[in-house]
């Protein structure tokens, strides 16, 4: 058996290293894009937990400290949301997601929408223990259309 | 009560079966659009209604005409069985009112319509925004699954329709039998030397499954909440 020269061996050695680099790569940006995707997830399913707290408060027992916990909620996972749609997270990177490619592709509207939940989710929380019912109601259904104005643009399974 | 008898027809469905069904369609496709393009206030509505419908129709299986009855048309599966070896043979011989593998197919009409409704009374949309009216006694999470399985058993309400569909085509095309006019009119004709009355109902009953149905829809959609 011919010896391999030093150099050849180090070029080899230098690949190789390269190759399992470039994998743990791709692996982290794999599950990066996953731990994304779960976190937002996560804080969507809060927020919608919320908005029905909001709602079934709002056709019964209209509980103050309830109401303002559960906006309170929906503005500060909402303020989370950003982030968690950093590029490569959409439906190219494989994971299970309904985020929809348009969110990359056209991010200000994307952006504007998400801050203006946000702004709505705020003066619900504001509004949440006055005590005024239908002030109330008319800010959840502001707040709640927000939600629904972004997931029909940018949402699949919808 | 009677109408006056065709010359040679039979009177074989009363008039609530025929509203009963032919309010029914518009309403399955009302409530399958309005669901589809998020108008949830007439897609809940849509509902009610035909929750409404469902109750008087269950109520009509034990108070309507003699056809209506679920006593009369609900058949044994020996009994289906015997009838269903009679499908390839085009010797046409109209039932007096479901023929017994068709009053199957009205049970299982029935029981995907309530499954659905019931599904949508307790589901929640993904905003945790709309939803039914029962929807609060559910976590936000079993309010998701009834969302979803509402929209998996709008598949078995499809393939019910396009079966029931595809039955008539095949007793007209094949057996020479319409089954859609008697739906309209009531009326059949009769079969030579046939002696099958007219069906018979009682409006007092009708009415009687009409506030009832309007009751429990109405309840239901306030959450029974008065």
């Amino acid at each position: 058996m011919k010896r391999m020269k030093p150099l050849a061996l180090a070029a080899v050695g230098v690949l190789g290293l390269a190759a399992l680099a470039g994998g743990a790569t791709l692996a982290t940006a794999a599950s990066s894009a996953s731990t994304a995707i779960t976190a937002r997830q996560a804080n969507f399913k809060k927020m919608g937990g919320a908005m029905k707290t909001l709602k079934d408060e709002l056709s019964g027992g209209a509980d103050k400290a309830k109401m303002i916990a559960a906006a309170k909620t929906i503005a500060a996972a909402g303020r989370k949301q950003g982030d968690l749609f950093p590029a490569g997270t959409g439906p190219s990177s494989g994971a299970k997601t309904d985020a929809l490619a348009a969110i990359w592709s056209d991010r200000a509207t994307f952006d504007a929408g998400m801050k203006k939940m946000i702004a709505e989710a705020d003066k619900l929380a504001a509004v949440a223990g006055s005590g005024d019912a239908s002030a109330i109601r008319a800010q959840f259904t502001a707040t709640g259309k927000s939600c629904g104005a972004c997931h029909r643009q940018f949402r699949a399974d919808n | 009560m009677t109408e006056s008898p065709i010359a040679g027809s039979t009177r074989v469905w009363d008039l609530p079966v025929r509203l009963f069904h032919w309010l029914l369609v518009p309403l399955i496709a009302f409530s399958w659009w309005s669901g589809e393009e998020h108008y949830m206030d007439w897609h809940r509505l849509s509902g009610y209604a035909i929750l409404a419908l469902l109750v008087f129709r269950i109520w009509w299986g034990f108070a309507g005409s003699r056809t209506a009855r679920f006593g009369q048309f609900v058949r044994s599966p020996g009994t289906v069985l015997a009838y269903a070896k009679t499908l390839g043979s085009r010797s046409a011989h109209a039932a007096d009112g479901h023929n017994p593998l068709g009053g199957w197919s009205v049970i299982a009409m029935l029981a995907v319509l309530v499954t659905m409704v019931v599904a949508g009374l307790f589901a929640v949309d993904v905003d945790g925004f709309e939803s039914g009216p029962l929807a609060d006694y559910v976590t936000f999470d079993q309010g998701r699954a009834a969302a979803e399985f509402h929209e998996t058993v709008f598949n078995a309400i499809v393939a019910l329709v396009a079966l029931h569909v595809a039955a008539i085509v095949f007793y007209l095309g094949f057996k020479r039998l319409n089954l859609v006019r008697p739906m309209i009119t009531g009326r059949r004709a009769r079969a030579a030397g046939e002696a099958a009355a007219d069906v018979r109902w009682s409006p007092l009953l009708a009415l009687v499954g009409l506030v009832l149905a309007g009751a429990i829809a109405w309840a239901v959609s306030t959450g029974f909440r008065f």
